[in-house]
């Protein structure tokens, strides 16, 4: 079965998404991004998430959480590929999905000892550095990289602080780090992008999927009004969008706070109408889709 | 990949003697003149995107001795300037019009194929990206494809550069399957690297799956530096730069926007870059990655670059730079 969809599903969507999904598993268990691709564990981590809560589907989750532990290196970390072990940004999505799938509690361990004991890189530049007028953010607090050696970013320290609250690890300080972190690269217009603030003075501009994940990260570790600028600009943009990865995570962002937005299975549908215009999707939107339609569990905190 | 060009003997004694792979990169596209080592620079003016820039693009390729014969079969790769997703901004990502022109013109010459290719740095949902910027709805009207490269699987392909001190650069399959490859950038200022123009933009071939949003990993180990490698590795075939609207003051993203009414190219695109510059009002031996591909030498020099089209005095149009900004700060010429 291909991995992709490639003509508008007709009937039910969804069904045709998941059944898509099922027959995107690779025969080690693991999943590829695009059909006759080689494991992806970040496509992998997704596909399990979203099979784990699916009907039927949990035998599959399983494998692919079992793939994953297989692609963990000794000491915790899950790489983009070998040869690329500096790439450790699929770690914690592959934490969510042993999380999820009640599998792998070795493999868990190690990956919290992993994500707890790394960090981006931290910059000299504090709250009062006349730095500050160049790059807005405080580039002090620790947080998470997509790349070892590198500095922390948006996405990659929101999965790193959902997959830790998970694993029971909300008070430690690296997962508070974790929240100052995203609290301070937030707009003051509300919402996020990759992770620039303000740059020569200049405040850049909000994108809907990096708002979904820091919303979804940080629903119910800081108070509703501080991020209320940010929940109203998401709510706003999310009628017009529908492409998968932007909508999932607006889905899941949302539905973190309690505002799971009521036109939620209709946008899907409609997103999983539009797969043949790009040929098909790839696994990590299928099971994004997915996930995002069962917004209710698969990422709640 | 497959590559068509092989390097003749002069060209590979010439980089010997220079020394410099670097400086290496570019030299298909040089010929002598009169005892000088010149290469060629097309500059058209285009008043608007709905003008015929196909026909401009064609034109200009024939002037510069692309001719049928060496595109006929070939698959073409466009690496159109996507950055981020905004409605409406024709200043900040590579216009649709542009991208279609030059697809539309390769596939006159006789092109097998185009397939338009792009890692966003900035945002990882590249079809949001592709959508806000109005070149999804375009494609779609021409039936041409969309790979992100962000997500593509690559292959590690050994630094040829060394300026950077990264070993390999992981470059997309869509790029190494490509027979040509095409940078169509944008004509724009940019906070950290001066301008950002057909070199500055192939930073967008690298996946950000190992490269990051941004792909910091090419900031830690120098944007010059960086630009410079990858243009010794990648070694792109032809330069497109569309400089219809530009942007200028903070670029790249958050500039205003500046109408220059050119398309440049050629197949040196460092010759492009600096020609693009010079309309700017930018030296352009004062850009880091500029000076680092050609070696440092006279190959900048307005008497290395053999204009055609309009005269570059004909089409100034000098970019607002940003005082404060360190990157903008001597560029003037």
């Amino acid at each position: 079965m291909d991995a992709t969809l490639r003509h508008p599903p007709t009937g039910n969507p969804g069904a045709a998404a998941l059944s898509g999904l099922r027959g995107a598993a690779r025969d080690d268990g693991g999943f590829p991004e695009r059909a006759g691709g080689g494991f992806n564990p970040g496509a992998t981590a997704w596909a399990a998430l979203a099979l784990a809560r699916a009907p039927g589907s949990s035998a599959l989750a399983q494998r692919a959480a079992e793939r994953l532990a297989r692609a963990q290196q000794p000491d915790g970390r899950v790489a983009v590929a070998e040869g690329h072990a500096a790439a450790i940004w699929p770690t914690p999505l592959a934490l969510l999905a042993w999380q999820a799938t009640s599998s792998s509690p070795e493999q868990r361990e190690r990956a919290e000892r992993f994500l707890l004991a790394v960090s981006g890189t931290v910059s000299e530049v504090g709250e009062n550095s006349v730095d500050k007028t160049i790059v807005g953010h405080d580039g002090t607090i620790p947080g998470w990289p997509w790349i070892l050696g590198t500095h922390s970013w948006v996405e990659p320290t929101a999965l790193a602080v959902l997959a830790l609250r998970r694993a029971g690890r909300a008070s430690h300080p690296r997962v508070q780090d974790g929240v100052r972190l995203l609290v301070n690269r937030q707009l003051s217009r509300g919402g996020w992008n990759y992770g620039n603030t303000t740059v020569y003075g200049t405040e850049l501009v909000p994108q809907v999927d990096a708002t979904g994940v820091a919303l979804a990260a940080l629903a119910g570790m800081i108070p509703a009004e501080a991020v209320a600028k940010s929940i109203a600009l998401l709510e706003n943009a999310m009628s017009e969008v529908r492409t998968p990865f932007s909508l999932a995570w607006g889905i899941l962002g949302l539905s973190a706070w309690g505002r799971r937005p009521a036109g939620t299975a209709t946008w899907v549908d409609e997103s999983l109408a539009l797969a043949g215009r790009y040929g098909g999707y790839g696994t990590t939107h299928l099971a994004m889709l997915l996930a995002a339609q069962d917004a209710g569990g698969t990422l709640s905190p | 990949m497959t590559r068509t060009k092989s390097w003749t003997r002069r060209e590979f004694l010439s980089a010997t003697a220079g020394g410099a792979l670097l400086a290496a990169a570019g030299l298909g596209s040089w010929r002598w003149l009169r005892g000088r080592r010149v290469t060629e620079v097309f500059v058209a003016k285009a008043s608007s995107y709905r003008a015929d820039l196909a026909a401009i693009i064609v034109a200009g390729m024939r002037e510069l001795g692309v001719m049928p014969a060496e595109v006929a079969g070939k698959r073409i790769l466009i690496k159109p300037n996507l950055v981020e997703p905004r409605r409406g901004a024709e200043h900040i990502n590579t216009h649709p019009a542009v991208v279609l022109g030059a697809a539309e013109a390769f596939l006159r010459l006789g092109a097998a194929g185009v397939v338009v290719g792009e890692g966003s740095g900035h945002c990882r949902d590249a079809l949001m990206v592709l959508e806000e910027s109005g070149l999804g709805e375009a494609l779609r009207g021409q039936r041409l494809s969309f790979v992100d490269l962000n997500s593509d699987d690559w292959e590690d392909v050994p630094n040829a550069g060394g300026a950077s001190g990264l070993a390999s650069f992981a470059l997309p399959l869509t790029l190494r399957r490509a027979d040509w490859v095409v940078s169509v950038a944008k004509m724009k200022t940019h906070h950290w690297a001066g301008v950002t123009l057909s070199m500055k933009n192939l930073f967008g071939v690298l996946p950000g799956t190992l490269y990051g949003w941004p792909k910091n990993v090419l900031h830690r180990a120098g944007i010059h530096r960086c630009v410079a490698d990858l243009h010794a590795t990648v070694r792109p075939h032809f330069a497109i730069i569309d400089g219809i609207v530009g942007m200028e003051g903070d670029g790249p993203i958050m500039g205003a926007p500046k109408s220059a009414g050119v398309l440049l190219m050629g197949r040196d695109l460092p010759a492009v870059d600096a020609t693009a510059a010079r309309i700017m009002g930018v030296d352009p031996a004062r850009i880091g990655y500029l000076h680092l591909a050609t070696g440092g030498g006279d190959a900048l020099a307005t008497r290395a670059i053999l204009q055609r089209g309009e005269p570059i005095a004909g089409v100034r149009k000098p970019f607002a730079l940003v005082e404060r900004i360190a990157a903008h700060q001597g560029l003037r010429l």
